[in-house]
């Protein structure tokens, strides 16, 4: 391997990395807020490259339908569960919130295929609208009924959800994979190194949507909120905090990070209805790096995880996948050594 | 405990095993319409519903179809072949879109001594046939390579970079491609995998550019069999593509775009029916494939697969034909004369070849059942 | 329910599962086939996570390891399936104890996450190791042949893995009421504790994690040779999850759970196969998948506990005799009284720059009953953690009956005769009273994991019994030795600490405020209890407490802490004269 070689991996490598970022971070949000590792965010991102691909084609996206059928069934855990704890009159709220509300983004993206048609921009702002409903509608349907239960049972339950949300994107999605315009031809080349404008991208939304993120978590009030659910739940409950609204957001903008990432991925991969668990799992490895807590801890994995990818794909192919996961064993041993306090917790 | 679970074990027997007797022929047939095989199984699907519509029965008798899915999933596809002969008394299995599945599927055609006919190319040792209970449809990828290795001779290419699916497909492309090396027509440079799932191909990109290769073989499939060539784009190679039939789909073409033109595949000559000359024996029956397809599914045909599931149709409906004569459906007597009609079958025409099913060999087709077709501004273009 | 019908229950379950193959048609006996070889998996798994509370996603590399192992000798080179059986337990075994030596000091969902790593990496190997077929697989692998009989048919081969799974099952439950088994079931709940009863924490988790992985093995080898043809599908990690779904619908912790789960998975997925195109008419494959998984989501939602604890709620008891007399345990020489027994040598520890324990020393002697007090945050708790090896020292040494124990592990320390309780009572809720007390005892018996499996340790299981129960009289708690113990009151859960303490048949008792939450009559009692047990059994020991009165007619002599530094040491009389006493820990007001 020369040098050419191995700038062409590594900046390869940060391009996958920074994917993993965006993935990475909105998992390590959600786990914070909710306790809920959220498998299926891999899936997330699949989804809007879909999405987005079926835009392009100009017809409506599986997602709309995906999007019907999952505010129905919230609809209808949620006025269930109101008609039982005898709060009726909150019903006309909750059709609002989880049947009209997504029922009209689907609607908007339905009534203004004209305009998509034109502009690559909207059709990446009507791609992410079409995704933002999905996770919190699976919270209320699939966590929000066990949302008291432990970290593992929540983790197995996030795998069975994954499993369904596969089923559904190939019934909504069919089996073919999706390749979208590429956004930009641009190529920088510095000396011998060449950067696509693709790949230039992709790093500059991951540092960006970071950034904005941490100016969320710093300077917002729901942002400050969020974290104060982190950090204690019953204490932020106190406090005026609903926990379970924290939730919501934290998937809102999870989805969000998810969804930028399925749109910056779509034009130089192809993407499948069920890509998502791979990309979602190697973003895991990142955010475990950072061990599920601290979000430079999580970048730095995730980039990590990506460049380690890159070359080990050049050195043997076959055995990238074993080389990426067998590597999380001495990280797992070294995340735990570093957390050693946690014995306590682990009590009865 | 156990009772309950014996009891509702037998409630569920007894509900589905009411099925009561009658002469239909019937067809047991597995393939993926989940999992990881999805992209070819749904393919098969809809060319069995073609060949449904294309004839419906035989010899007075009604061919009815029991599909199920096996999720690319070898255990479920071994459970699915012996729900169908046990529990719904098929008279003969069709199956399935993975080649593992395909080949767990066949162990229990043999134990249960019932006909199978593998839509996956598979290749089974059996020795003498004296037990042989499966034939194979597609061309065997030996074949294919070797057809595909020919035409690279043809071309002057000598130099071969190999990058295919981490899976069986990739794994039956090389062996072929390493078959015809020991041949001495190629030389195979590189064995690059990739998964399906994969997000960037660069490192096994450079690797098969570092051996400076005459010309690269492609052993994907579908959508996904495009990202080498794009990646092969973008690091500016400028030499010929090689590929094997499962590259012939209407996403890789688009997905695939200008980095995929000229890229040179042998398949099966369904693929350019309406080039191929009247006299060739596909013409016609490719033809009525076609309407039958757009009849059956709502849609125009896009790819070989379903022209498989097609054949296989037409083969149990050519043997079926004289084994009714002897034996009623439903029966031991009939599978086994339904099995030995198979390998009688003589110069059987079907849309991906002229079959000649022998005992001893799994394939039944030769060199007349592929075609070199090119890619030429997103349509494939017969080079004969 | 007695004991007479619980054996009628399973003899006619047995019996119903010999008469299955003349009964039922021959496609079910082909589910009850996979049905048995995914239950020896997840038979492993209930033990596994639901007894030991490790959570393994991996456990379908291992079953793929068995079954390549044994594809690889009959297939590929010809030899015996049961050379075949031979390598795959070794191979899986092997594995399994490397794995569990780098993995299971993991904390909490770092190890679950280890699984699925090392899942993932042995499931991407077969595909990719050459000479073990790659992704097309191993195909004709020959059926197993017991003498001349070879298994070729799915009822032949019923029979084998029928008998695999029931024996196994009376393995584990014969393990689960053995020694071994016990110290499993504590697992669950923190190490602290286990580790106090001189347990080795993590080598009982080795033991725990190679048994599920041998059982993986057989199942593996099952496999192998029941469909004669191997890919690596079926041992990638997404059935790995499945096991686990199995293990869990059933009901973790349960080893007859595994088999229902396991049952319950495959008849479910079989009927979503058989009804759902009734239905929804098209597309039926892809919403298998998701009304499969749907189903799973709503059952972890309303069952979290699994069919076995949901059916348990609506049985009877099973009445269990109480342990008769039996030949003793043997016990340990007590030192004469008077001898040094405890020597704290200037004993520090820090937390970060927080001095917890500030070079104090004093020493313990053999019979005495010794005091230590102090007002809350003086330090007595750390002093404890470091005696009994819970806690390391920064600096200063601590020698109990002659050896230094400074660096010694807390499981060792206990095993040389210190037993404590703790000021947050640690038990087990959903073990019996007996089985609590039994704990106690794990130093003091050396049945092993074979032993244990096999049943070979009556003898001193008996006894144990006995002493446990006797325990649990002494301590006045012997009316009802299978309640739970979680459902006693939290007064009488320290006294049940006591008992487990003491059958250790330790030489030094460490109790942390015994007497809190105790009503007067009782305390009276406790203090009754701890006089004669040094007077009458020659223990030493120490205590900490908060209540002056008990403390005051119950020591011989007293140490005072405050603010991580020794006050003072003495008699109680003297002690409560000491005016710096009675101005740090009193207040300056008695």
């Amino acid at each position: 391997m020369d040098f050419d070689i191995a700038s062409i991996l590594a900046i390869d490598g940060l391009a996958s990395g920074a994917i993993y970022v965006l993935i990475a971070i909105g998992t390590v949000l959600i786990f914070t807020v909710t306790r809920v590792v959220f498998i299926p965010f891999g899936d997330i991102a699949a989804f809007t490259a879909l999405t987005l691909a079926a835009l392009e084609m100009g017809r409506l996206p599986g997602t709309a339908g995906l999007v019907v059928v999952l505010a129905g069934m919230a609809t209808l855990v949620e006025v269930v569960a109101l008609l039982r704890n005898g709060r009726a009159h909150e019903i006309p709220g909750a059709l609002l919130y989880y049947l009209a509300l997504p029922l009209a983004l689907v609607g908007v993206v339905w009534l203004s295929e004209p305009l998509y048609q034109s502009s690559m921009v909207l059709r990446i702002l009507f791609s992410l609208i079409l995704i933002l409903p999905i996770a919190p509608l699976l919270d209320r349907i699939v966590y929000r009924p066990i949302a008291d239960a432990s970290v593992l049972m929540l983790l197995i339950v996030s795998m069975a959800l994954h499993f369904a949300l596969v089923g559904l994107g190939l019934l909504f999605f069919g089996p073919e994979g999706v390749r979208t315009e590429p956004m930009t031809d641009a190529i920088f080349e510095f000396g011998s190194i060449m950067i696509t404008g693709q790949a230039a991208l992709i790093m500059f939304a991951a540092v960006l949507f970071s950034g904005l993120l941490y100016l969320f978590f710093d300077f917002t009030l729901i942002g400050k909120s969020l974290r104060a659910t982190a950090v204690n739940r019953s204490g932020a409950r106190l406090m005026g905090i609903r926990p379970e609204r924290s939730g919501t957001i934290a998937y809102i903008v999870g989805s969000l990070m998810a969804g930028v990432s399925g749109i910056l991925i779509a034009p130089v991969n192809t993407m499948f209805y069920d890509s998502g668990f791979l990309l979602g799992l190697r973003a895991f490895v990142g955010a475990i790096i950072g061990g599920l807590v601290s979000y430079p801890g999580t970048a730095i994995g995730s980039l990590f995880v990506g460049v380690l990818e890159s070359f080990a794909s050049f050195q043997s192919s076959a055995f990238k996948d074993v080389i990426v996961f067998s590597l999380l064993i001495p990280i797992l041993i070294w995340r735990s050594i570093v957390s050693v306090h946690t014995e306590e917790h682990d009590e009865e | 405990m156990r009772r309950s679970l014996l009891l509702a074990a037998t409630l569920l027997s007894g509900v589905v095993s009411t099925t009561f007797a009658h002469a239909d022929i019937k067809v047991g047939f597995v393939t993926s319409l989940s999992g990881n095989g999805a992209s070819i199984g749904i393919p098969y699907s809809k060319g069995i519903k073609a060949g449904q519509q294309y004839q419906s029965e035989v010899g007075g008798e009604k061919i009815t179809v029991i599909e199920l899915d096996d999720g690319a999933d070898p255990s479920a596809a071994t459970r699915n072949a012996r729900k169908l002969v046990e529990e719904d008394k098929v008279d003969i299995l069709i199956g399935t879109a993975t080649a593992p599945s395909t080949i767990a599927m066949m162990a229990v055609a043999k134990e249960l001594r019932v006909p199978m006919i593998a839509i996956s190319p598979v290749k089974l040792d059996e020795g003498d046939g004296s037990n042989q209970w499966g034939v194979t449809m597609p061309q065997p990828p030996a074949l294919m390579a070797s057809v595909i290795a020919d035409r690279m001779v043809r071309d002057g290419e000598k130099r071969i970079g190999y990058i295919g699916f981490a899976d069986a497909w990739g794994d039956l492309v090389y062996e072929g491609a390493k078959a015809a090396e020991e041949a001495g027509k190629i030389e195979v440079l590189t064995n690059e995998r990739y998964t399906r799932t994969d997000t960037s191909v660069t490192g096994q990109i450079l690797k098969v550019l570092a051996s400076k290769p005459d010309a690269v073989l492609l052993g994907g499939s579908a959508t996904q069999g495009a990202l080498p060539p794009l990646e092969l784009a973008k690091r500016g190679y400028k030499g010929e593509l090689y590929g094997l039939a499962a590259l012939v789909n209407a996403d890789f073409i688009r997905v695939g775009g200008k980095a995929v033109e000229g890229v040179k595949v042998s398949t099966g000559p369904i693929i350019v029916a309406e080039q191929l000359p009247e006299e060739h024996f596909a013409k016609k029956i490719s033809m009525e494939f076609r309407d039958a397809y757009q009849k059956a599914n709502g849609e125009p045909t896009t790819d070989g697969f379903s022209a498989y599931s097609f054949d296989a149709w037409v083969i149990l409906v050519d043997a079926a034909e004289r084994a009714l004569k002897a034996e009623q459906p439903g029966t031991p007597a009939f599978r086994e004369a339904l099995k030995e009609e198979i390998f009688k079958g003589d110069e059987v025409a079907g849309v991906h070849g002229v079959y000649n099913f022998r005992k001893g060999n799994s394939y039944g087709v030769d060199e007349r059942s592929l075609v070199v077709v090119k890619l030429v501004d997103g349509k494939w273009t017969y080079e004969p | 329910m007695s004991r007479f019908t619980l054996r009628l229950a399973v003899l006619i379950a047995v019996l119903a599962l010999v008469g299955a193959p003349f009964l039922l048609g021959a496609f079910t006996i082909t589910l009850m086939n996979y049905v048995g070889i995914y239950a020896l998996v997840a038979i492993g798994l209930a033990l596994l996570t639901g007894v030991g509370g490790l959570v393994s996603f991996g456990q379908a590399a291992f079953v793929g390891l068995a079954a390549y192992s044994s594809a690889w000798v009959t297939a590929l080179n010809g030899g015996s399936p049961w050379i075949g059986l031979l390598l795959g337990i070794v191979i899986t075994c092997a594995v399994a104890f490397i794995l569990g030596l780098i993995t299971l000091r993991l904390q909490g969902h770092y190890l679950s996450l280890s699984t699925i790593a090392w899942g993932l990496a042995i499931g991407f190997l077969f595909g990719n190791v050459e000479g073990l077929g790659k992704h097309n697989g191993i195909a004709s692998i020959p059926p197993i042949s017991i003498g001349s009989v070879s298994l070729v048919e799915s009822w032949q081969i019923y029979y084998l893995i029928w008998a695999v799974v029931c024996v196994v099952l009376l393995l584990v439950y014969n393990l689960l009421d053995s020694r071994i088994g016990r110290a499993m079931r504590a697992l669950r709940g923190g190490n602290t504790l286990v580790e106090s009863l001189g347990i080795n924490v993590f080598w009982i988790k080795v033991t725990c994690f190679v048994f599920a992985a041998f059982l993986a093995a057989l199942s593996g080898w099952l496999y192998a040779h029941l469909s004669r043809f191997i890919s690596p599908t079926p041992f990638e990690p997404l059935m790995g999850i499945e096991y686990l779904m199995m293990a869990m619908v059933g009901g973790a912790g349960s080893p007859i759970g595994g088999v229902i789960g396991a049952a319950i998975v495959t008849l479910l997925k079989n009927f979503v196969q058989d009804y759902l195109h009734y239905i929804i008419p098209s597309g039926t494959g892809q919403l298998e998948v998701v009304a499969y998984a749907g189903l799973f989501i709503v059952f972890l939602q309303y069952a979290r506990g699994g069919v076995v604890a949901w059916v348990q709620q609506y049985l009877p008891a099973t009445a269990i005799p109480r342990p008769s007399q039996a030949t003793p345990l043997a016990r340990r020489d007590k030192p004469a009284a008077g001898t040094p027994l405890l020597k704290v040598d200037q004993a520090e520890r820090r937390f970060g720059g927080l001095i917890a324990v500030n070079k104090v020393s004093f020493d313990v002697n053999a019979g005495e009953i010794l005091g230590l007090i102090g007002p809350n945050g003086a330090g007595k708790s750390t002093m404890f953690n470091l005696l009994t090896g819970a806690l390391q020292t920064n600096s200063g040494s601590i020698t109990f009956a002659g050896k230094d124990i400074t660096r010694t592990r807390q499981s060792n320390i206990a095993q040389a005769g210190i037993a404590r309780t703790f000021q947050h009572v640690k038990l087990r809720p959903k073990m019996t009273l007996l089985d609590n007390v039994m704990l106690g005892a794990y130093p003091r018996t050396h049945t092993g994991l074979f032993s244990g499996l096999f049943r070979l340790n009556r003898a001193e299981e008996a006894s144990a019994r006995y002493d446990a129960l006797q325990q649990l009289e002494r301590v006045g708690l012997g009316d009802k030795p299978f309640e739970l113990a979680g459902n006693l009151p939290l007064g009488n859960q320290r006294i049940l600490e006591i008992a487990r303490a003491l059958a250790a048949d330790p030489v030094l008792l460490v109790l942390d405020e015994p007497a809190a939450g105790l009503r007067r009559g009782e305390k009276q009692q406790l203090a009754a209890l701890l006089k004669s047990l040094r007077d009458n059994d020659k223990l030493t020991i120490l205590l900490v407490e908060h209540d002056m009165e008990f403390v005051m007619g119950l020591v011989d002599r007293l140490v005072v802490m405050d603010f991580g530094e020794k006050l003072i040491e003495g008699q109680p009389e003297a002690v409560r004269e000491d005016p710096r006493v009675q101005e740090a820990y009193l207040g300056g007001t008695a």
